[in-house]
């Protein structure tokens, strides 16, 4: 554990470590006295934390937000020495900070190159629960691998055929492993795209660059202190708008990205008065919770039934297993569907932006989930009594954990009333 | 880059020329310009331009705007001013004086 040192770099902050805030604090000092009695001293100095900014930017990303040492002496080696500056231009002072600017030549060659390079994000494996059909787990894979998730579904299924129920064991495995992409952040991980996309920074930047630029030249030109407060002002209102631009971007690129439908189709949605965004956000968290119990209740039931022969001790009719599995993945989704639903109804008033939930998709996700069915129901009938057997195995196997695991839950449903 | 010290106090008179050559091309920020100079023999640190330009800009040669860039806060654009374009005629006229002195003498 390192203790870790909050600055802010001309408005923008920064976490280093304590041994790479020593060493940035130095150069700054330095950097002061070198400047003494400049009368720009204030202003260089903020040029010269504004350039440590974007250096450091490169060493940053989503998953490391903390400056080391190493990366800071390294920023420091491609800022140079500061030159005092104040001379008249002529060679006559220090040379020595001049032989400095001559060897740091190549790194600062390559910070320009670097930069680009050091903007990208590195791919994660994630399960995406949009557009799922059961958890998310291919469809996380289809992500990460660009390609349709029908193709990675058909091959997963084709996979549990071949490897007699291995890779469903896989699947119920990565179920709880893999974790959930649930921030935009974490989607574009999954993507292994930077998540500041240039795309809608670009358009973002247009809008605020002329409102600034206006601002900025009536600042220049007119000094007085009153000009300067107006000038600040005007230019939060359009850091404000910008920042809100850039959300309502990011929101419609997420959307795009998703459907593959052009951004602009996407309507923007009118904004919601706190109480209605606080009250449906709530009821929005409560569906998730219940939905994920519902998923939790499911797989439990269904390790019941594989395990035992009966749904928590309790069986209706004497059929094969194989049709309580089923009938258990279509009672599981006949629950489930309506909750889907109005999640899916509540996200353009949740997020701002409407999801482009297509009757084709649903559609389409059907067909997959029945051709998945007839593919299980094919193998059920061939092999249903080899698997009969290999579950009777596991289950003499597993019995003693899974009792455990029945006692556990039993305490905490009764437990709970 | 180990090398004669008269060669890199030369250098540095001519550092002044060259951005302001850099900024009347087209209006720039500060890694622009030191982009342009990172591949020749005038590479120029942040330590060192920060300061020059400033000076620049308190003797009237150039002057800056400052326009929103696309992550974080604004950057300074760097142009010329008219007397920084004055400046920079006069030095390519001496520098091509130079040139001529020193073509015309030694052979």
């Amino acid at each position: 554990m390192r203790p870790v040192i909050s600055v802010s770099l001309n408005g923008r902050a920064y976490q280093l470590e304590d041994d790479a805030h020593a060493a940035l604090a130095d150069y700054l000092d330095s950097a002061s006295r070198a400047l003494a009695g400049n009368p720009d001293q204030a202003e260089i100095l903020a040029d010269l934390e504004q350039a440590i900014a974007d250096k450091l930017e490169r060493c940053l990303n989503p998953h490391k937000n903390v400056v080391s040492r190493g990366e800071i002496e390294q920023v420091i080696r491609e800022m140079g020495p500061v030159d005092s500056g104040a001379g008249s231009g002529v060679p006559h002072d220090d040379v020595s900070s001049d032989a400095a600017a001559a060897g740091g030549s190549a790194a600062g060659a390559g910070t320009a190159t670097a930069r680009p390079a050091g903007a990208t994000t590195s791919k994660r494996l994630y399960q995406i629960s949009d557009g799922a059909l059961i958890s998310g787990v291919c469809k996380g894979i289809a992500v990460y691998l660009d390609v349709d998730v029908t193709l990675v579904r058909l091959l997963f299924a084709i996979a549990a055929v071949l490897t007699g129920g291995l890779a469903v064991l896989a699947y119920i495995v990565m179920m709880f492993i893999v974790p959930y992409a649930n921030t935009p952040e974490e989607l574009a991980a999954a993507r292994g795209l930077p998540f500041n996309a240039r795309v809608l920074v670009e358009q973002a930047k247009l809008k605020a660059a002329q409102l600034a630029d206006a601002a900025a030249h009536a600042a220049m030109h007119n000094h007085s202190r009153e000009a300067r407060a107006q000038w600040k002002a005007e230019w939060r209102k359009a850091r404000a708008e910008w920042r809100q631009e850039w959300r309502r971007s990011r929101a419609h690129w997420r959307a795009y990205r998703w459907a593959g439908a052009p951004a602009g189709s996407i309507p923007p949605t009118p904004p919601m008065p706190p109480l209605a965004h606080f009250i449906s956000g709530l009821i929005w968290a409560a569906l998730g919770l219940l939905a994920a119990l519902l998923a939790l209740t499911w797989l439990f039931a269904l390790f019941s039934l594989v395990t035992t022969g009966a749904v928590f001790g309790w069986m209706p009719l004497h059929v094969p297993l194989w049709v309580a599995i089923i009938g258990l993945i279509l009672v599981y989704q006949a629950v489930v569907w309506p909750l889907r639903a109005v999640r899916h109804g509540m996200m353009p008033r949740f997020y701002g932006y409407t999801y482009p939930w297509h009757p084709w998709h649903a559609f389409w996700d059907a067909l997959v989930g029945l051709l998945l069915l007839a593919v299980a129901v094919w193998y059920f009938t061939h092999h249903g009594h080899d698997l009969q057997q290999s579950f009777d195995s596991l289950q003499q196997n597993l019995q003693p954990a899974w009792q455990q695991l029945l006692l556990a839950w039993h305490t905490l449903v009764h437990g709970a009333h | 880059m180990s090398e004669d010290p008269k060669l890199g106090a030369l250098r540095k008179g001519f550092l002044e020329f060259l951005v302001l050559r850099i900024i009347s091309g087209s209006t720039v920020y500060a890694a622009d310009i030191l982009k342009k100079l990172a591949t020749t023999d005038f590479a120029t640190q942040e330590g060192t331009l920060y300061p020059l330009l400033s000076r620049l800009r308190r003797e009237g040669l150039l002057d800056y705007q400052w326009q929103e860039s696309e992550a974080g806060p604004p950057r300074k654009y760097y142009c010329l001013t008219s007397a920084g374009q004055r400046q920079l005629a006069e030095f390519d006229a001496y520098w091509a004086r130079l040139n001529q002195t020193i073509d015309s003498m030694g052979s």
